[in-house]
């Protein structure tokens, strides 16, 4: 590939993924507000709401570790993004491969973990503890599900993966292939989205939003900017394994915000559960349903 | 006579020692030996073609013992593990030698013992690693065990009693090693590795069951594999700071050069293979491979729930050493050169963490992890040095432990191992969750009132903290240049290599090239800064400007979070930690002491008659039948 058809790749994919990743945060926004019959936001909303904050006059910093945190957040997501393909565009998803995409995919976290650390308060501090206990939840069946996926296409390779599944049509889609795989996936994804029932580590009424309390101004508006890469990310990443990526803009899209669209609803319409309840019930259905999906693919 | 140069090498390992015993009380002892390391590593680097492929270097030096000859010899993996030993000696002996030892001194610390036992670990070692046979190999082990304990016991007290656990461990191993020896002597009639290769073919399976059960414990207890673990955390923990940075960063790793050489390169992996277990369906090499998941987890479980700092990263380094083994019994190319290269790798961020906790300890004197926090502003490099080095431990890009936990994940997918790669997964979530309680409570979160003035660690400990972060991000960035090592060392014990780059592997079944994902990495992080610097420029407030509810934060509230960290998940597992294996140490110890109290009684009645008339007619036994 010529180099300057790559370096054009390596920037539109970023960029990309954050106009999309504004418009889910708008989908998430709209369907809450269908759920709760309220009117909801306008479209240009969540980015009104970046700049805002960005803008702000009062931007309290805790510190050197605070600042670079929120840039390790944003910035771990927009490297991430280069490693996952879209119609057209494959970027160096290549020469790493999804074991290095989900590692790559802490790296904002970690961020996020530095930056909320330094603000010395203990209801950051138990959010981030919180959080990391959510990870251990919900990554061990999202490996599982990446291991079936990953053995059953013979490479870790995404791009080969989502080029397997669309040269065979419907019938070869992970979905249809591994559909046990699909549902523990599907659970684990919307785990790792810290979305209702899942939110744990936000938990406004027990500690006080966790990582948040100390965030303001472009603090604020980094881990915003986060969110929607992260909700792009997680979404992106589940079309590619199971629903045969995408072959055009237009079923890609409407893939992606469709997959989303169900975590998304199941989260506005319950509670939040404990930690260990969280452990619980990740270590239990979504890995018994991940095992059991291997099997089937071995 | 002319000198090989492992000759001289040896040599000089052989001086620093007489060094440190005749010249150690003299003040710039420190520096003096530190300097004989440098020379020993430039020596071996002299052997540098070793490490590409080079034929072995033979010392002149060989011993007629009984009709046993006694050679030593370097190839590529003793030339491998050389380079950590002397590279993290060399380290630690520079990091000791400035301010610490003074410190160490005032303290009533012995520094000349200090550095004898150093100097005594790494020539006990490099004699090891040079064996050209088994019984030079029992040698040079039991030499390095007599050398750890040196080491382990010198600070006293605590320290002593650990390392006394330790020896008695070391020595169990020795035995079932020893009794090891006997039977390959049996069955070869030799001990030279070439007739051992040639008997192995034709040894019966209840046969090697036996040899690869003396061997694997008699070497994994030095690795601490589960279940022999228990002696390691502790005695790391209480050597000298810098003495626990060299052993945390190669000392047990000595076991897996040794279940290399014999169980991979002697009995090959293919033998091993063949050992079935019956009734089910696993071999002896799945047994192997699940010994080390567990030697994985369970310590990496324990290291979460550790307080203290020291204790937290030995625990650690169990763990660590069960990826290693890991790779290389799934030994297929991918996963034996993961596990090499984990050797590597574990050695620079386990020195630089050990590294970054005792310069802590050097300004605070406490390494209690909820006595200490947001020592960030006070201590900014030492902080760098502990990230790097945990971003490495927990194996996450961009640091080096990232690409040979990629490298054993890969290869256990290519086996196709759900269960083995969901398990080192988990190990690595624990890593992650365990650091980020060292570094949150250490250096993040709120800075006490009798930390605010102290300073950042002596420039003396802070070198050699730098130079070990660096190595871990450039063999992170170009991990070509340890794996160009490790492929001769995988070329020496028969072992298939990778196709490696410079960046990383290139395969069939997905690539790795570190370069570009770093590259972009950074590339991430400059669009990061721009995006967040060129926003409204941010005021730096006092740690108390906080929010706590409506209540007004002082100097006198404690306002942080440290203790019993993550408290949820203990919820569901806490119920779990049953310390299983400190009651089968318990009833081991307890049995033995039942038994001693036996023979005693038998002993202490003295009954002369009595023994004559059992030994008589033990002799006329003996002589009828």
């Amino acid at each position: 590939m010529a180099p300057l058809e790559l370096i054009i790749e390596l920037v539109l994919m970023p960029l990309v993924a954050f106009i999309v990743g504004l418009m889910m945060v708008l989908m998430m926004r709209r369907i809450a507000a269908k759920l709760q019959r309220r009117v909801g936001p306008p479209f240009f909303q969540p980015l009104y709401d970046i700049v805002k904050l960005h803008g702000k006059r009062t931007q309290v910093s805790h510190g050197m570790i605070h600042d670079i945190g929120i840039v390790m957040a944003m910035g771990g997501y927009i490297a991430a993004e280069t490693l996952l393909p879209v119609p057209g565009m494959n970027g160096i998803a290549e020469k790493g491969g999804i074991i290095t995409l989900l590692y790559l995919m802490m790296i904002p976290s970690l961020g996020l973990a530095l930056g909320v650390g330094q603000c010395a308060n203990p209801n950051g501090s138990i959010g981030i503890a919180r959080a990391l206990t959510a990870m251990l939840a919900y990554d061990i069946p999202l490996v599982i599900v990446v291991f079936g996926v990953a053995y059953a296409a013979g490479t870790t390779n995404l791009v080969e993966i989502i080029a397997t599944q669309q040269a065979g049509g419907f019938e070869t889609w992970g979905a249809v292939q591994m559909p046990l795989l699909a549902i523990a996936g599907l659970i684990a994804m919307h785990a790792s989205l810290g979305k209702q029932p899942f939110e744990i580590y936000i938990a406004p009424a027990e500690i006080a939003t966790g990582p948040m309390v100390e965030m303001g101004g472009k603090y604020l508006g980094g881990l915003f900017v986060m969110q929607s890469f992260q909700l792009y990310t997680t979404s992106v990443l589940y079309v590619s394994l199971f629903l045969g990526g995408g072959t055009t803009w237009f079923d890609f899209l409407l893939k992606s915000f469709l997959v989303l669209a169900i975590p998304v609803s199941i989260a506005y319409l319950f509670p939040r559960y404990r930690t260990e309840d969280l452990l619980r019930l990740m270590w239990k259905w979504p890995v018994m349903l991940g095992l059991i999906g291997i099997a089937f693919v071995m | 006579m002319t000198l090989t140069l492992l000759d001289e090498l040896l040599l000089f390992s052989g001086v620093t020692v007489l060094v440190a015993l005749f010249l150690g009380r003299r003040l710039p002892a420190g520096w003096m030996v530190t300097i004989l390391y440098g020379i020993q590593l430039l020596s071996l680097l002299k052997m540098a073609p070793l490490g590409y492929g080079g034929d072995p270097i033979p010392s002149t030096l060989i011993l007629e013992v009984m009709g046993q000859t006694l050679s030593w010899r370097f190839d590529a993996l003793s030339w491998y593990f050389a380079l950590i030993t002397l590279g993290s000696a060399l380290l630690s002996s520079w990091y000791a030698c400035g301010e610490w030892e003074q410190r160490f001194r005032q303290a009533g610390g012995n520094v000349w013992l200090f550095h004898l036992a150093m100097a005594l670990n790494v020539f006990s070692m490099l004699i090891l690693l040079a064996s050209g046979d088994l019984l030079s190999l029992f040698i040079g082990w039991e030499l390095v065990s007599w050398a750890g304990f040196l080491l382990m016991a010198m600070a006293g007290g605590v320290a002593t009693r650990a390392a006394m656990r330790y020896i008695t461990y070391a020595m169990v191993g020795a035995m079932a090693i020893f009794g090891g020896i006997a039977l390959v002597y049996v069955s070869a009639g030799s001990l030279q590795y070439d007739a051992i290769l040639t008997a192995v073919s034709q040894m019966g399976t209840p046969h090697l069951w036996m040899l690869v059960i003396l061997f694997s414990a008699g070497f994994g207890i030095k690795m601490g594999l589960m279940p022999f673990h228990l002696w390691q955390a502790p005695a790391y923990a209480e050597t000298p700071g810098p003495g626990s940075a060299f052993l945390g960063a190669i000392s047990s790793r000595m076991g897996l050069f040794a279940i290399l050489l014999v169980l991979v390169k002697l009995f090959g992996i293919v033998n091993i293979e063949s050992l079935k277990i019956p009734f089910t369906l696993i071999d002896a090499r799945d047994l192997l491979a699940w010994i080390a998941v567990f030697t994985i987890i369970f310590p990496t479980f324990t290291a979460m729930k550790q307080n203290d700092a020291r204790e937290l990263l030995a625990w650690h380094g169990i763990g660590q050493g069960g990826y290693m083994l890991l790779g290389l019994v799934v030994a297929d190319a991918m996963g034996a050169a993961g596990g090499l290269l984990h050797v590597f790798n574990h050695a620079t961020y386990q020195a630089a963490l050990f590294m970054a906790v005792t310069a802590v300890i050097h300004r605070t004197g406490t390494s209690d992890l909820n006595k200490l926090g947001g020592l960030v502003v006070r201590m900014p490099l030492s902080f760098m040095v502990l990230l790097v080095g945990i971003i490495g431990l927990a194996g996450l890009p961009p640091m080096n432990g990232f690409v040979s936990k990629w490298l054993v994940y890969r290869s256990l997918l290519n086996e196709g191992m759900p269960l083995l790669f969901v398990a080192a997964v988990i190990g690595t979530l624990g890593t992650i969750l365990s650091v980020y309680k060292l570094i949150h409570n250490i250096f993040l979160g709120q800075l006490r009132v009798e930390h605010e003035h102290i300073k950042e660690a002596p420039w003396s400990m802070m070198i050699p903290m730098l130079i070990l972060a660096a190595i871990i991000f450039i063999t992170g960035l170009l991990p070509g240049i340890p794996l160009a090592w490790v492929a001769s060392v995988q070329e020496a014990v028969g072992l298939s290599v990778p196709n490696y780059t410079l960046g990383g592997v290139e395969s069939a079944s997905g690539s790795l090239d570190m370069i570009w994902v770093i590259g972009v990495l950074f590339a991430g992080f400059g669009i990061g800064a721009l995006v967040f610097y060129s926003a409204g420029k941010s005021k730096r407030v006092h740690q108390l400007d906080n929010y706590a509810g409506g209540h007004f934060l002082t100097a006198d509230i404690r306002y942080q979070y440290s203790d019993n960290f993550y408290a949820g998940l203990m919820h569901l597992i806490g119920g779990w930690y049953r310390g299983s294996f400190l009651w089968l140490e318990k009833s081991v110890k307890s049995l033995v002491e039942f038994l001693s109290l036996g023979m005693q009684g038998i002993y202490r009645r003295a009954n002369a008659e009595f023994y004559l008339l059992s030994t008589a007619l033990f002799v006329i036994a003996w002589v009828v039948i």
